[in-house]
């Protein structure tokens, strides 16, 4: 890979006009040299600004640095200039799949098949999207992860202790409702609370889920995709509350269209995450989410974490 | 504190949405008034007009010490995580996001389809006067 860098530098040091920018901006995004890559991509582009594979190398560079929508409508910019490169359409599927929308993402993803029926990267994803979850319940692990850029790590839920998968969540709503069909068997850490396993999710710094659970609206337990996203939410939170001198972050209130969301850091690493109705009032899903942060402490500490 | 726009960088007053008042008012007035009313809340130690795509200033209103440029920046990049978030747990388009945290709090109104209204208050803050004032000027803007 060093090598590569190096004779892919001198060639375009030779030729700086050379197309080759795309292939150094790869190579130095493989190595996890973001910036450089970043540098590159964009300083080919403004020699080359209608070179779709440049265009498809700097969505990659900006999937990985974490910025979706820029990856997005660099994607866009390739299918503008060639309709059917199969890059960016599983590209599009991957951005479209990390926003929630499963749909779109089987649509491009389907695309890409009718252009290149042996895409086995892309075959799997589909097969694995139809069959696990109509919205969004595809494992980050299954996505083409050798053909597409994967900012975060693949999330496999972590091993579910005997005892508490053998047990549902007693009383996962408040009046005792068992745990929604969608939600997968975890440890019991918020029985008594409404929608325990449907609406409030904790987390670890890496984006691994430890309990609770998030469903889309159709039942599908969406909770290992959202953990993934929250864990960048987390880092962003840190640095913003460091880089203003506020001190430890408490809590992340998000006012959305259709339901309000509160973030907070519990102990050392974990994050908690409550989706309210918009119906609750934000103030009183600040105080069901300091209630849901206290049981998950406690339970945290005597899980030894 | 500083004037609006003092610290307003040399292509700011062109991201300005156009003017949408009375005759005479133009989009900057608009902005400084609006950032003037978010400043009265108690505990406000800053508010500004910031550009969601790229985290510039586009207009501000600052005590002195805080540091317009990264608030801005953190902000847009903060909100941008939250919405990604927010549209993969299925809760639609975000309005309106608050960070607390020990020394602080910071608060941000979107206003579609590009600017944001970014405020940094201290403890004291009464943040439902803040966010009211906040989505105000923010709906004021979009229309």
């Amino acid at each position: 890979m060093a090598d590569d860098v190096r004779s892919l530098t001198a060639a375009l040091a030779r030729d700086p006009s050379s197309l080759r920018y795309a292939d150094l901006a790869e190579s130095l995004r493989r190595r996890g040299q973001r910036d450089e890559a970043l540098r590159v991509a964009l300083h080919g582009l403004a020699r080359h600004p209608q070179h779709a594979d440049g265009h498809d190398v700097l969505a990659r560079i900006y999937s990985d640095l974490g910025d979706l929508d820029r990856a997005q409508l660099a994607w866009g910019k390739v299918l503008e200039l060639a309709p059917e490169h199969p890059g960016a359409l599983k590209g599009v599927a991957f951005v479209r799949f990390r926003q929630g929308d499963a749909r779109a993402a089987v649509e491009a993803l389907e695309r890409a098949l009718a252009i290149d029926p042996s895409d086995e990267a892309a075959q799997r994803a589909l097969e694995s999207m139809r069959r696990d979850a109509p919205m969004a319940d595809l494992p980050t692990a299954e996505l083409p992860t050798a053909e597409l850029p994967t900012p975060v790590a693949p999330v496999p839920a972590p091993p579910v202790p005997a005892a508490a998968a053998a047990s549902p969540e007693a009383g996962a709503g408040s009046a005792g409702a068992a745990r929604p069909s969608g939600a997968k068997a975890r440890p019991a850490v918020f029985s008594g609370f409404d929608r325990a396993t449907a609406d409030i999710l904790l987390l670890d710094e890496r984006g691994l889920v430890l309990a609770g659970g998030l469903l889309a609206p159709n039942g599908a337990d969406v909770s290992e995709v959202a953990a993934a996203g929250l864990a960048g939410v987390s880092g962003e939170a840190a640095r913003t509350a460091q880089h203003l001198a506020l001190g430890g972050w408490r809590t992340i209130v998000a006012e959305a269209e259709s339901a309000n969301l509160v973030v907070a850091p519990v102990g050392s690493g974990a994050l908690l995450l409550v989706r309210r109705d918009r119906s609750m009032p934000v103030g009183l899903a600040l105080r069901f989410a300091e209630r849901a942060r206290g049981t998950a402490s406690t339970w945290l500490e005597g899980q030894g974490a | 504190m500083s004037a609006p726009g003092a610290d307003r960088p040399g292509s700011g007053a062109a991201a300005a949405p156009p003017a949408r008042s009375g005759p005479g008012s133009s989009a900057a007035d608009e902005l400084a008034r609006a950032l003037d009313r978010i400043s009265r809340v108690r505990g406000m130690r800053g508010s500004m007009w910031v550009s969601a795509d790229d985290g510039l200033p586009v207009a501000q209103l600052l005590m002195e010490g805080v540091p317009g440029r990264a608030v801005a920046a953190l902000a847009a990049s903060l909100v941008r995580k939250v919405s990604g978030s927010a549209g993969a747990v299925g809760a639609g388009r975000v309005r309106f996001v608050q960070m607390e945290a020990a020394g602080g709090t910071l608060l941000v109104a979107l206003a579609p389809p590009d600017l944001l209204v970014v405020a940094l208050a201290d403890g004291r803050v009464n943040v439902g006067l803040a966010r009211l004032e906040m989505m105000r000027a923010a709906a004021a803007v979009a229309r």
